[in-house]
């Protein structure tokens, strides 16, 4: 037992050191490296766009804009953090700048809130769980708030900031969307 | 009436859930595509911000057009002089790098632009044109020159935002 942990840890060390030694060639200019970059962390960045936006092609833009950003914005990677956890932080702002530059974002929230999502990504891509399939087809405000919050482990407190609204707000958006999900993976 | 899965089983499944999903295409080539293009823009252009709004350029245009009115009613009479190099450097460069950007683009027909695109364009080539009459008679006036360099750094940021590819769609 002891033995493994040591070798997964090992394991570990290794591979921080090779993200550390990719990133610092990224801050170089090195593409390649940046490439690698991309390459390990694009599923993870992938699957919070593509829970925000309920939509494969706006995912699909929205993570090739993640990391343009991160390209332009790797010289304030200090390291204090992690890079995962940076990243995870430039890729949430991407997404809900771009929520917020949709041109039919405040009929969004205000008229169509209550309208569940029936054509979502959940029907474009097969190999998603039933969970996210459900969760794709949120209404959009219920939809940000359970991702960021259950998915993605914001607090509430993160959230509303934001989101530019009250707390019991993002609560009550978050319990909608669970009665919501209960019910439609009782009928999957 | 249907019954719903417990909070328990909710939150399982959420345990559950994949923390990557996998995009169905590569988007490297497009994002490559992208860098390489804001690092020109930044090499050509390093001054002016690409998230410029359209409506900047007819701010930009009328500053222009009112410190000219001002140095205009404020300045000497002088006389006319030959040296213009300064001038000269400075529009051989713009139409360099126009031309250049236009080629790249394909060449686009600039005409059949939208009306209130079209205004923004006429808008600043005539405020570089009212510069560059400007400067024939003070061809040494740094600010002339500084905002010379400025309306053509505008326009051809407009160009870009309007033709420059759009690397989402690779």
């Amino acid at each position: 037992m002891s033995g493994q942990s040591t070798v997964i840890n090992a394991q570990d060390v290794f591979a921080n050191k090779q993200e550390l030694e990719w990133i610092s060639h990224a801050k170089n200019g090195d593409r390649r490296a940046f490439s690698q970059l991309y390459h390990l962390h694009i599923g993870k960045v992938y699957a919070l766009c593509l829970r925000m936006l309920s939509s494969k092609d706006q995912a699909e833009d929205v993570a090739q804009e993640v990391f343009v950003q991160v390209w332009l914005k790797l010289e304030k990677f200090r390291g204090e953090s992690k890079f995962s956890t940076w990243l995870h932080s430039v890729a949430t702002n991407t997404v809900l700048t771009h929520i917020r530059k949709q041109k039919n974002w405040m009929q969004k929230v205000f008229s169509i809130e209550e309208q569940p999502h029936m054509e979502a990504a959940g029907n474009e891509i097969q190999d998603l769980s039933d969970l996210d399939k459900c969760i794709v087809r949120l209404p959009e405000k219920a939809r940000i708030v359970f991702v960021l919050f259950a998915v993605e482990g914001y607090r509430h407190e993160e959230i509303a900031n934001m989101l530019n609204m009250a707390v019991g707000s993002s609560k009550s958006h978050f319990h909608r969307a669970r009665n919501l999900l209960k019910e439609w993976l009782q009928d999957e | 009436m249907n019954k719903s899965i417990n909070e328990q089983e909710l939150q399982t499944q959420i345990d559950n859930l994949s923390r990557e999903i996998q995009p169905e295409r590569d988007l490297w080539a497009g994002i490559e595509h992208a860098i390489e293009h804001k690092s020109q823009q930044s090499a050509t252009n390093s001054s002016v911000s690409g998230k410029t709004k359209y409506s900047h350029y007819a701010w930009a245009a009328s500053v222009v057009a009112a410190v000219l009115l001002t140095w205009n009613l404020n300045s000497p009479m002088l006389e006319p002089t030959s040296q213009l190099a300064a001038v000269d450097v400075i529009q051989q460069q713009y139409t360099e790098q126009k031309n250049t950007m236009l080629v790249s683009f394909g060449k686009p027909d600039l005409s059949k632009l939208p009306e209130k695109m079209q205004t923004q364009f006429s808008e600043l080539q005539a405020a570089r044109t009212s510069l560059l009459e400007a400067l024939k008679d003070d061809p040494d006036n740094a600010n002339l020159l500084n905002l010379l360099q400025w309306t053509q750094s505008q326009e051809l940021s407009l160009l870009e935002q309007l033709y420059s590819p759009k690397w989402q769609t690779i």
